[in-house]
């Protein structure tokens, strides 16, 4: 909100001894932080942030008010003459606790527009004046006193006025033009004819003030914050007068801001009173709050005395009352936001300045935890496929629903997983798999030129269930392009699928449930976190012997049919060799070639043996004959 | 004479030549040699075994094309192996002519994304003074992500067009904040806090709020919470606990300010500034000339929060924080653009969050 500091200094002459920064420092220290200065017509304005908690601080006054408590010094009285109240011109009627008080006034408009000094006002605001008095007085006291009121023309006025609920079928066009169909929980003023203001947001369209309005009927009232926000929610209409009162405005201010606008108008327009009344009264404060000093000293984190806070808390507005060892509190009219001892602390720190605050690090009372081993788990597999060449990524959690399908488990629907109210339809359907998205990225990364990409995602998928999607922490893997030949040693070839398995080892797997095929040369494969080995309770291994005496490696060439399965081979064979020497078998070569037989593959299997003693070449080659008659009983054959 | 020898030796003649060319090193040249004139089970003891067993009247040929085949391999094989050898003296950086300053073959690397680099920095900063990670669900109740968090009923952060919703089941959404692991923490540890002696943890996590994708928002992004409940804890021991920790992240000299500001989860509140880590406070484009930067939200537990949760806020207090890990990172980092983040380029994860 924008704030002129030559208006401000009206209400706390103090502002003017201080220099901008200091005056955005202080503002800065109370928990209105400026966003910006500017300069306009000569006017300095500042744009300060104001917290939802504080709509009474969004004035000029309420501001001032804030200053003069922090700087001790004092808040220029409201230069206002109070009316005498008169007997009901227009009848007016409150319906129900929402508008506990309605005070107004009948004046009848003469010559005269906005005097100069109200517009540059306005526009130092960035509000535009009407050049209406009734309208930009209206607006003024707004800015100014942070009390919203309205004009009506009372010409426009059929009968007499009550603040009601509205009625079912009800419509009210309001002042932008837009025909609001009301709700029952909308409160309305209306005259005999219907709705004519939609009580706290916005004013009607057929009883506005124009150039051609004789006669005004004022309206300041205090309406129910909560009802205020509502309504402005359901009819998405957010406006000035909406924003105080759904923070809750001052109702001790209504009559105030009728003085004030009945004063104004008097004066800019030569206006003549027919009359002044207020129906209802202002709600009683609510009970005391009872701050004690142990809660005060343990929120300031030392001991402060009650009679400075109390000093502090009356500064604010508040009525203090001391007994000993505690204060007992009544907040301001103006102040919606002191309900619990808390709230008071914290106003008595405020005054005091943050800054204050001593800085002590909390004592350790019982033992800390560890980190979980799941969470650890998951550190582990992220360095250690970064350190293997893998990017991690970051990718949203929702995709279109055509992505999701490529790659979701079956049975796992998209109804149960889809949000209500997406970004759009691309970004509609909670995961249930984590390729789509690493495919994008792997296929963004190769387009942009990458000879090589490799990426993993540790992020939840989820499953559709009765009670909601299910999470499960899922770790996704894509692998392409090119690998090698980046240097003299070593020669380019294609990522092949083979590549992606064998990572499967670095994760402690034997093997990766399903490598899919997401491209040329592009491969990806996905799995659950819980279903990977975790390190287990034991800080390093139990220790197992290993042998000291050398191992002996034999090399088989084997002929086999082109559909062999390497996985029943190698069982076969590892089955007919002894389990304690065989240390190691596996295929090193494979060797395909139009001079093999037809339908026939060359496999190099590398069998290594080794035992607690010294191997002899008869035993070895006994285990090797052994192994071919495995091999030979799938139809392996040596090759010569 | 050839048709003195069996097929199987005569065709491993015809492929020899190939095979001696398969080979890329002295591994499987010497596998090769060991299939060919190898002292057992090879083509040559094959033969000489043929040899022995052949009427006398066919020695004197076969032995000659015997001599000959086994003399070619042998002559070829020491060819090949000559080649191979001064293959691998070239390979061999201690070759005289050999240019040690030539590009090495350099490891492959990765990387970890950034805002997970700087979630682990912060949980590493923490670990000292004795607080460990909680998580929680992406997918939350309105319960743990308002009503716990003494949000009002009727907060406009609750709304559809703030918040995401799942269609099949209204009371669930995506948690705009990690806020609700607190929630799940307090509830779960409430029983036997006193046993433990309070609890202080962070949760970091990914997050949701129905904002369009441009360059300085997402509709998702990273927070890092941190809570601390015991006995007699103040705003002295969030300040004291701030200031270490954003020491430990930005340097010895770093100041910290304390601002009042309002969460509903939270009284007092503040947001906490931090001297410049851009400038050392001297003043500069990101700190906008102040000296300071915004870093995060904190405050006192709301007592409400310790009742939902069924602790006794006469006895217990605590602090909580929240930071935003995105803004964090692009105000260290500069980088002017919040999609670079999920963009997911390899050289924007290489050289923003690389390895430890």
């Amino acid at each position: 909100m924008w704030f002129e500091r030559k208006t401000l200094a009206q209400d706390i002459p103090a502002v003017a001894e201080l220099d901008t920064r200091q005056l955005c420092e202080l503002l800065a220290s109370l928990g209105f932080p400026v966003d910006g200065v500017a300069v306009r017509d000569g006017a300095e304005v500042l744009d300060v942030d104001i917290t939802a908690n504080r709509g009474d601080a969004m004035s000029h006054r309420g501001m001032a008010r804030e200053i003069a408590a922090k700087l001790k010094r004092p808040l220029a009285p409201i230069p206002v003459e109070p009316l005498a109240e008169s007997a009901e011109v227009i009848s007016v009627r409150l319906d129900g606790s929402a508008c506990p008080i309605y005070s107004t006034a009948l004046l009848a408009l003469g010559e005269g527009t906005t005097p100069g000094e109200a517009q540059a006002f306005l526009l130092a605001l960035e509000s535009t004046p009407k050049r209406l008095p009734a309208v930009d007085a209206s607006n003024e006291l707004l800015h100014r006193y942070g009390h919203p009121t309205h004009a009506f023309d009372a010409d426009r006025i059929t009968g007499s006025v009550a603040v009601r609920w509205a009625r079912a079928g009800e419509a009210l066009v309001t002042l932008d033009g837009v025909t609001r169909t009301l709700a029952p929980q909308d409160l309305v003023i209306a005259d005999e004819a219907g709705p004519i203001a939609l009580a706290g947001v916005m004013g009607g369209d057929g009883t506005k003030v124009t150039e051609t309005t004789r006669r005004v009927l004022l309206e300041s009232a205090w309406f129910d914050p909560k009802t205020v926000r509502a309504a402005a929610r359901r009819h998405n209409l957010h406006t000035d007068a909406s924003h105080r009162f759904g923070r809750g405005a001052d109702p001790a201010m209504a009559i105030v801001a009728r003085d004030l606008l009945v004063e104004r108008l008097s004066a800019w327009c030569s206006a003549r009173l027919t009359g002044a009344w207020t129906v209802g009264t202002i709600p009683v404060a609510g009970a005391p709050v009872r701050l004690t000093g142990e809660l005060l000293t343990r929120v300031a984190g030392e001991p402060l005395s009650l009679a400075e806070a109390g000093e502090g808390l009356k500064r604010l507005g508040c009525a203090v009352g001391t007994h000993g060892d505690h204060l007992s509190v009544t907040a301001p009219s103006w102040r919606h936001d002191l309900s619990i001892p808390e709230d008071l602390a914290e106003e008595v720190l405020r005054l005091r300045g943050y800054a204050c605050i001593p800085s002590v690090l909390p004592p350790l009372e019982g033992p800390p935890q560890p980190l979980s081993p799941a969470y650890l788990q998951r550190q582990r597999i992220s360095r250690r496929l970064a350190h293997l060449g893998f990017h991690q990524t970051v990718t949203y959690g929702f995709i279109s629903p055509e992505l999701d399908a490529a790659f979701a488990a079956p049975g796992n629907d998209t109804e149960g997983r889809t949000l209500s109210n997406p970004l759009g339809q691309e970004y509609s359907v909670m995961r249930g798999s984590l390729l789509p998205s690493l495919r994008l990225a792997a296929e963004q990364n190769l387009r942009q030129g990458a000879r090589a990409v490799r990426l993993f995602e540790l992020a939840p998928t989820y499953a559709s269930g009765s009670k909601g999607p299910r999470e499960s922490h899922t770790l996704g893997l894509v692998w392409g392009g090119t690998l090698g030949g980046e240097d003299y040693l070593t020669i380019a070839r294609p990522v092949r699928e083979a590549d992606l398995t064998g990572i499967a080892t670095a994760l402690g797997l034997a093997r990766l449930p399903v490598v899919h095929a997401l491209g040329e040369n592009l491969f990806g494969a996905e799995l659950l976190v819980a279903d990977l080995p975790s390190a287990g309770d034991r800080i390093i291994p139990w220790f197992r012997p290993f042998s000291r005496f050398p191992s002996v490696e034999r090399d088989l060439s084997l002929l086999v049919d082109l559909g062999q399965s390497y996985e029943a081979l190698a069982t076969a064979m590892t089955a007919a060799l002894p389990a304690e020497e065989l240390q190691e078998l596996r295929c090193v070569d494979v060797f395909r070639h139009k001079n093999l037989p037809d339908g026939r593959q060359a496999w190099l299997m590398r069998l290594r043996f080794q035992a607690d003693r010294t191997l002899v070449g008869e035993e070895v080659d006994g285990w090797l004959a052994a192994a071919l008659a495995a091999a030979e009983s799938l139809g392996a054959k040596l090759r010569a | 004479m050839g048709h003195l020898l069996p097929a199987e030796i005569i065709e491993a003649g015809r492929i020899f030549a190939e095979a001696l060319a398969a080979c890329g090193d002295m591994d499987a040249l010497l596998r090769v040699k060991g299939a060919y004139v190898g002292r057992e089970g090879s083509h040559a003891a094959l033969m000489m075994a043929l040899l022995k067993a052949a009427p006398k009247e066919q020695k004197r040929d076969l032995g000659a094309a015997i001599n000959s085949l086994k003399q070619q391999w042998e002559e070829s094989l020491k060819a090949r192996q000559a080649e191979l050898e001064t293959v691998k003296r070239n390979r061999s950086e201690r070759s005289a002519n050999w240019d040690p300053s030539l590009p090495p073959p350099v490891p492959p690397c990765g990387a970890l994304h950034p805002l997970n680099r700087l979630m682990d920095r912060l949980v590493d900063v923490f670990r000292p003074l004795g607080f460990h990670v909680e998580e929680g669900p992406e997918i939350e109740t309105e319960a743990h992500n308002f009503d716990g968090l003494n949000i009002p009923e009727d907060h406009p952060a609750k709304a559809s067009s703030d918040t995401f919703y799942l269609a099949a089941h209204p009371e669930l959404l995506l948690r705009t904040h990690t806020s609700p692991v607190q929630v799940r923490t307090l509830l779960r540890v409430a029983p036997d806090l006193a046993a433990r002696g309070g609890i202080r943890f962070l949760a970091p996590g990914r997050v949701y709020r129905k904002d369009e994708i441009d360059p300085t928002h997402s509709p998702m992004f990273h927070q890092v919470e941190g809570m601390l409940v015991g006995r007699g804890i103040g705003m002295q021991h969030l300040k004291g606990t701030l200031e270490y920790a954003l020491r430990a992240l930005f340097g010895p000299h770093t100041e910290i300010r304390l601002r009042p500001s309002y969460f509903p989860f939270v009284e007092p509140g503040c947001e906490v500034d931090v001297s410049c880590p851009l400038c050392g406070a001297q003043g500069c484009r990101v700190c906008k000339g102040s000296g300071w930067v915004e870093i995060l939200g904190a405050g006192l537990i709301h007592p409400n929060v310790l009742k939902y949760a069924g602790i006794d806020s006469a006895e217990w207090s605590g602090w909580a924080f929240g930071m935003g890990v995105e803004r964090m990172a692009m105000m260290l980092s500069q980088t002017p653009d919040l999609r670079l983040f999920f963009e997911n380029d390899q050289r924007f994860l290489k050289a923003m969050g690389g390895l430890d």
